[in-house]
């Protein structure tokens, strides 16, 4: 198949399976044979309908929509600034019910043993006397907060808010590549996304019966409440943001709004005789829980970071007091450690005495000599990461290097070999993209969104991330990655 | 119940929302005026500049070349007085209370700041200067239309609407004064042409006519401008929707020390409500708008200590 049959001037239809050079490589959409999986049936006959012209037109009225809202991020000049929306691909990624039963349960799993975790290593510390984590990875860890030994977590929920990052193999199975329990962003692409595929196909949407995420702000909002509901009839929520800078600002007001909690600053809130308040117009009001938007070394400059003027002082003795809950608990860090995701099969078989159903990706920690020995030998297979780093920042992606790039990064790895881990270029899979009018296929992933409070509960849906430039795996938005709508059938559906 | 914070930038976006409109309308009459040749067009165009504040301008080359002149007014980005910067800053605070006004207000604001910023926007003004102004004005209105039509009108609401009629107020007093005060050196604003234009500035000429009729007279001009109770940019419209908005917000605090206000704002408006022309005629209108001005700065600096700026021991809860 030459590239210029792909190019469709007047009608898309049919969308056309990825090269044979690409075959290798699961689709999201089609099988190795070519032929449309039958989750994408329904939205295969919808697309047909359409002209390329007509997608195109939806794709501007889309992003012309998202200027307007705000849905941007903005990127800095000598002198002046501009706003950016987020690459927004109409063309919607869909996993049929099965599927999803799996990665729900395993996310679900996966996080319960990682609060299971937290709770012990600031705790009783079993698992690091049982030598199944070792003890230096954690205390050594800068995201370690000794100040959050000892302390009460309301039903050990350390980690309110997940966002997992999963990438699905040649096989189409899908693996864990990240755990996000700091302030994982995104959600609110996934719910934007939602509504304008629906707009765009909404028979398609009818046919498929797709499972609904839009409730994603009052299940936040009763997680968030469930974390106080102990010593609060009806707590007071707020989200805290850095403020209107931070590229997620939009995600923090969106998610305010609709929730209806006020989006608060630091300046915003006192502490007054270890109670958080915030100033209102008639005067100091009290707040129960704060959602925060604000990593650890920003919430308090008394305990955490001491150049900032972006916390609150005395909050986290407010917390230590137990008159207040900080959403997610400070230090919650050091279980998405890039170093300690490799130990996450062990410490799901530790606490829970399960196998976990969603497997890691083969993971060598440079510390150990031996998979330092063989990381630097294999530097042109690998994709090296900093441990400390995220976005796509600070790492080798080996066969996309050059031996210059691979030499350096060599040097980096010797020098401090702790800092970095390595793992095997991944086969992304790849989906339908509508890409300057034609539809090409691109590497993706998917970052579903798991809320824990007295309970757990994973969204339907998720945000799935395109690595908008052809061939490229880097899917972060800070590096030209764009995102879609993700369809989570119901069972028993054309699917299934 | 609201943040401080927020109930501060809902103020601000009413004050720099008016703020536009006004510098808008002002620049639009002043390129529409300078069209005829006369003195009074003239006069029209130097009262502009002067209700603007742009005393740093020569008026020669403004009029040489009005329409430089209003791109100043209008596009300057470092000019913070300009109507861009004005809107760009209340933008800024409509993003910073983004979860609290509605999403249609938020659009309207939004969308006329991506437009009057965007790269395309000098180019549209010089094709057509007053066309892009009254554009402007419109999507202004849109703005507090889609406010009203859509926000609750609880306290958010009030405090948008009390920075509106707090700068609305002080902006045509100022423009009253460059045309019947001190400010206006003497010139007597007689001749007919001239008096359209100013009521024009002000938006009053159609409410004017149907009052007064199309004999414009000079007192007619103050009384209405000043004390008519249904023309929504007198000071008295202005003053008493001050206090009905003050009285609201201020009636579910304990008040503190020091001046209130609601009672500032009930002062200014029984004032202005229970004054006439004459009192203007005995000791000129500078003084008497210079008052208004006054009471309004007054206003703001106790809406600041009661409701955002206030001290903390004064307001721990019980």
């Amino acid at each position: 198949m030459s590239s210029s049959a792909k190019r469709m001037d007047r009608a898309l239809a049919p969308v056309q399976a990825p090269q044979q050079a690409e075959a290798v490589i699961y689709d999201e959409m089609f099988e190795a044979n070519g032929e449309v999986r039958p989750a994408y049936a329904p939205l295969n006959a919808h697309v047909n309908k359409l002209s390329a012209s007509e997608l195109g037109d939806r794709q501007k009225t889309l992003e012309r929509s998202f200027l307007l809202q705000g849905i941007t991020f903005t990127v800095y000049g000598a002198g002046s600034s501009t706003e950016r929306i987020i690459p927004t691909d109409l063309f919607p990624r869909i996993i049929d019910a099965p599927t999803w039963t799996k990665i729900e349960a395993g996310l679900k799993q996966r996080l319960l043993a990682l609060n299971l975790f937290l709770a012990d290593i600031y705790g009783a510390q079993k698992i690091l006397m049982d030598g199944v984590v070792p003890r230096d990875l954690i205390l050594g860890a800068p995201s370690f907060r000794r100040e959050m030994i000892g302390l009460y977590v309301p039903h050990d929920s350390y980690a309110n808010v997940c966002g997992s990052d999963l990438v699905r193999n040649e096989t189409g199975e899908f693996m864990v590549l990240e755990d996000n329990l700091r302030v994982p962003s995104g959600v609110s692409y996934m719910l934007a996304n939602r509504d304008a595929s629906k707009r765009t196909f909404p028979e398609a949407f009818g046919a498929a019966r797709v499972r609904p995420i839009e409730n994603y702000p009052d299940l936040l909002l009763s997680t968030l409440k469930s974390m106080a509901g102990e010593w609060r009839s009806n707590p007071q929520v707020v989200v805290m943001t850095p403020g209107v800078y931070n590229s997620a600002y939009y995600e923090h007001a969106y998610l305010a709004r609709l929730m209806g909690t006020p989006l608060v600053e630091g300046r915003d809130l006192v502490v007054h005789d270890n109670m958080v308040y915030m100033r209102t117009t008639r005067g100091l009001r009290r707040v129960d829980v704060i959602y925060r938007r604000v990593d650890d070394d920003f919430i308090d400059p008394l305990t955490f970071r001491r150049d900032t003027a972006l916390g609150v002082a005395g909050l986290f003795n407010a917390y230590r007091a137990g008159s207040v809950v900080i959403a997610n608990a400070p230090g919650t860090g050091v279980a998405d450690d890039k170093a300690v995701y490799a130990y996450v099969p062990d410490i799901i078989r530790y606490y829970l005495d399960q196998d976990p159903i969603l497997p890691n990706v083969e993971t060598f920690l440079c510390r150990e000599p031996a998979s330092l020995k063989h990381v630097l030998a294999n530097l042109d297979k690998l994709v090296v990461k900093a441990v400390g780093a995220s976005g796509g920042y600070g790492m080798l992606i080996g066969p996309h290097a050059t031996q210059a790039q691979r030499d350096e990064f060599a040097q980096k790895i010797k020098a401090d070999p702790a800092n970095y881990i390595a793992q095997p270029t991944l086969k992304l899979s790849t989906a339908p993209c509508v890409i300057e009018g034609q539809i090409e296929p691109r590497h993706v992933d998917l970052r579903p969104f798991i809320l824990s409070g007295a309970k757990t509960v994973v969204t339907p849906g998720a945000l799935t991330r395109v690595a908008l430039t052809r061939g490229s795996l880097v899917v972060n938005s800070s590096q030209g990655g764009g995102s879609k709508d993700t369809w989570v059938l119901s069972e028993g559906d054309a699917g299934a | 119940m609201m943040l401080a914070r927020v109930a501060d930038s809902l103020y601000w976006i009413g004050r720099y929302i008016e703020r536009a409109e006004h510098f808008c309308r002002l620049s639009e009459i002043m390129l529409s005026s300078v069209v005829d040749q006369t003195d009074s067009a003239r006069q029209a165009a130097l009262i502009v500049l002067r209700a603007m504040g742009e005393d740093d301008v020569d008026p020669e080359a403004a009029l040489r070349y009005p329409v430089g002149a209003v791109r100043d007014i209008a596009l300057d980005r470092e000019e913070p007085g300009s109507v861009l910067s004005s809107l760009a800053a209340a933008r800024e605070n409509a993003r910073q209370v983004r979860d609290q006004i509605t999403t249609e207000t938020w659009e309207r604001l939004n969308m006329l700041y991506l437009r009057i910023t965007s790269p395309q926007a000098e180019m549209a003004f010089l094709q057509n200067p007053t066309g892009f102004l009254q554009e402007v004005i419109a999507d202004l209105h849109l703005f507090k239309g889609a406010a009203d039509a859509t926000m609750s009108h609880g306290e958010g609401w009030r405090f948008l609407l009390l920075g509106v009629y707090l700068e609305r107020a002080q902006l045509i007093a100022r423009l009253l004064d460059v045309c019947f005060g001190d400010a206006a050196g003497g010139y007597v604003l007689n001749e007919h042409f001239a008096q359209l234009s100013v009521l024009r500035m002000a938006c009053a000429l159609e409410p004017y006519l149907r009052v007064y009729g199309a004999e414009i007279e000079q007192r007619h001009m103050i009384t209405f401008m000043l004390f008519d109770p249904d023309y929504p940019r007198s000071i008295r419209f202005c003053s008493a929707r001050i206090e009905e908005h003050l009285n609201a917000l201020a009636s579910s605090i304990a008040p503190l020390d020091g001046p209130k206000p609601d009672r500032l704002a009930g002062r200014l408006a029984a004032r202005v409500e229970f004054a006439d022309y004459d009192e203007i005629a005995e000791h000129g209108a500078s003084v008497y708008l210079a008052n208004v001005v006054a009471e309004c700065s007054r206003i703001h600096e106790a809406v600041y200590e009661t409701f955002v700026a206030y001290p903390l021991e004064e307001r721990l809860p019980a």
